[in-house]
């Protein structure tokens, strides 16, 4: 084939890569939330009660500032919860309060 | 089947059931009333309407409990949040209750299982839950057994096989998020049984129930249960009031009243400073929260109330405390702790304040509490953001927990386990969250912290019960979270934390016994008789709320102690 349709071929083919995996890597917005509400919502919904000093010291629950756990575990604690340990949020909480509780969890730091 | 001959087959049932009830009602009445004089029994979550926690028997006393030995175990399974029950017995079997509400019958001298029943619960709504799925006991009445559930239902099973005879379901828990964990109170044909609530901003209702029938007979809301209770909720905030009574209360049969603590308002801490009455989030008394409440039992309106804590604004339930019935000098008092560390010494036949006393060592929640008339003084308010100065004392796992004290007839002296902890906290402004189900209103963010003269620590105080005089304290390096036991033996059972359970003398406090059950105890603990033997049973499985924290706080053996294990372990003296 000449070297333009060869062109076309390969820019093609690294436009459906980047479109199907997100490469080259790109922060993915509509997952990004907002420290600020999650915040509120750490404290209307009683995250507190086990998540000691507003979720940066260890008690009933893990310390959440600094977790080496990434986003997608933690969104599924959230929503699915932990048997015996933590209650299930997924019925309650839409996927943007997630991202925004995430985003809480992200900016604290330890204590 | 026709409709007629249904009538009929449904008439003849009915009749045939009456007759054949009819003797047991009366009689199991008369030993309720009478339970603190029938030693070999269990009857009720404390083993009497008196509250005592005490047992009449005394074939394990103080010259032979050092033999005391394990005679047999029981492992109900699935024992998420530990074992947090008392037992009951009777004529020789034991019953108790797990988590998920599963209901055990054994054979008291062998541990035999006679016949077990596990409601299907709403997976899906415990799964949502935080104070669950633990059970902390049943009532026992009119040839029935009564358990909640943490999905909003009152149970009913026969004695005898297990089958159930009712199952009513009293609260929307699916919305509210909240049910039942405490041990129903049976009184006379009726059971009454109180919500869950507190935290949860709804109304904290207590249930009347026909215990023939499971009917609901009546329902109070200690929150805004009157219009004159409605009127100290400013701005209708009690509609979000939490309040509820999640622990049994108990019955004055001589005056046919049944008492009932109450549980705290929502949020537990307010911003509004000293200005409660008018501002912040629920200005007011908000009655009839972290009081308690005298109800007439057929119609479950209120006779009368002491508010302990008016606008309580630290989570200092009264619902936790056992309600202690005791004659003396021609008194009748009602005894009773308020977690906040102080205990409320009642006229019981008008709820007039007759003493005062603080229990815990380290308070300043308020500066005292005025012994004759009940009112607070120097309370500590907050307003918005960190709390500045001393922590706050005692911390919000109370100053005293639901684990009930103990009377002894014998030798006259209450046997209460008390707790030194403290908090630092920011007071945060929170809206009520109750769609799509209630959360959790906290109000502040907060942290654990030793008190002031010390590290946290625990003790359990011999003390008299009216003046609150000490006779003697054993301190305890983690607060002790089960209840304990006193023996017409002369003895004090205490389960503890790190999983010890120990026998104390009960008028010197000397420690004549002690073993290992391998994981700490928040459960109850009863004595019973079985073919003329007596046995020491001791729920032991570990995992409350409050427990949670222990690994963080004290290390091992909390850190790696499983939280969803446990056992029934039962001790008797060897046979000869």
């Amino acid at each position: 084939m000449d070297r333009s349709r060869a062109l076309i071929l390969i820019l093609g083919a690294a436009f459906v890569l980047a479109a199907s995996t997100g490469w080259p890597a790109r922060a993915d917005t509509a997952a990004a939330g907002d420290a600020n509400r999650g915040e509120e919502l750490f404290a209307s919904n009683g995250c507190g009660w086990c998540h000691a000093n507003a979720g940066r010291t260890a008690g009933k629950g893990p310390q959440l500032a600094g977790t080496a756990r990434d986003d997608g575990f933690i969104k599924f604690r959230i929503t699915h919860g932990k048997e015996g340990a933590m209650p299930a949020f997924g019925g309650a909480l839409k996927d943007a309060q997630v991202a925004d509780l995430i985003a809480y969890i992200r900016s604290l730091k330890g204590q | 089947m026709r409709n007629r001959t249904k009538g009929l087959a449904a008439a003849v049932f009915a009749l045939g059931t009456t007759l054949a009830v009819s003797p047991a009602v009366a009689q199991t009445a008369q030993q309720l009333e009478a339970a603190d004089q029938n030693p070999n029994d269990w009857l009720s979550y404390h083993g009497s309407y008196k509250d005592y926690d005490f047992s009449g028997l005394d074939q394990i006393n103080t010259n032979n409990v050092k033999d005391l030995q394990v005679a047999w175990t029981h492992f109900p399974g699935r024992t998420t949040r530990g074992l947090q029950s008392m037992p009951l017995a009777m004529d020789g079997v034991l019953y108790y209750s797990g988590s998920y509400s599963r209901v055990f019958a054994l054979d008291g001298a062998t541990g035999k299982v006679l016949w077990t029943y596990f409601p299907q619960l709403d997976d899906e709504l415990v799964a949502r839950q935080t104070h669950s799925p633990y059970n902390r006991g049943m009532a026992m009445g009119d040839g029935r057994l009564y358990i909640g559930t943490v999905d909003g239902r009152l149970i009913a099973l026969d004695t005898k096989t297990g089958k159930p005879v009712w199952d009513t379901k009293l609260e929307n828990s699916e919305k509210l998020t909240v049910g039942f964990t405490g041990a129903p109170l049976f009184v006379r044909g009726k059971v009454i049984i109180g919500s869950q609530g507190g935290e949860w901003p709804a109304r904290g209702p207590i249930f009347g129930v026909d215990a023939a029938s499971g009917k609901k007979l009546w329902e109070f809301y200690t929150v805004g249960g009157t219009d004159e209770a409605k009127k100290t909720w400013g701005n209708d905030t009690w509609r979000t009031g939490g309040g509820g009574g999640w622990m049994p209360g108990t019955y004055d049969t001589a005056t046919n009243t049944v008492w009932w603590g109450t549980a705290n308002p929502a949020p537990l801490y307010d911003w509004s400073g000293a200005d409660w009455k008018t501002a912040g989030a629920r200005p007011g008394d908000n009655l009839y929260t972290s009081s308690v409440i005298a109800l007439d039992p057929d119609t479950g309106k209120l006779k009368f109330y002491h508010q302990e804590l008016p606008h309580d604004a630290w989570d200092f339930d009264s619902a936790l405390g056992e309600l202690v019935q005791i004659d003396r000098d021609g008194h009748q008092y009602m005894v009773h702790p308020n977690k906040g560390g102080f205990i409320f010494v009642y006229d019981r036949n008008d709820g007039k304040i007759a003493n005062v006393w603080p229990i815990s060592k380290n308070i300043n929640f308020v500066k005292s509490i005025d012994p004759h008339t009940g009112e607070l003084i120097g309370r500590r308010d907050f307003t918005a953001g960190p709390v500045q100065g001393e922590p706050l004392c005692p911390a919000i796992m109370g100053g005293v927990s639901w684990n009930s004290g103990a009377y002894s007839p014998k030798t006259g002296l209450y046997y209460k386990v008390a707790n030194e902890w403290c908090i630092t906290l920011t007071v945060q402004k929170t809206t009520p969250v109750t769609e799509p189900q209630v959360q959790l209103n906290i109000g502040a963010e907060f942290k654990g912290v030793p008190p002031p003269d010390g590290p946290m620590r625990g003790h359990l105080d011999a003390r008299d019960p009216i003046s609150g005089q000490v006779k003697w304290q054993v301190n305890f390096p983690q607060p002790p979270l089960s209840s304990v036991l006193a023996t017409a033996g002369n003895l004090v059972f205490v389960p503890d934390a790190a999983g010890i359970t120990h026998a104390y003398n009960a008028e010197t406090g000397q420690e004549l016994w002690s073993h290992n059950d391998g994981l700490g105890h928040v459960g109850g603990i009863i004595s019973y008789a079985a073919g003329g033997k007596q046995y020491i049973a001791v729920p032991t499985g570990w995992g409350s709320l409050v427990g949670d924290d222990y690994g963080t706080w004290f290390g091992e053996p909390f850190k790696s102690m499983p939280k969803d294990a446990g056992a029934l372990i039962v001790y008797s003296l060897p046979s000869h």
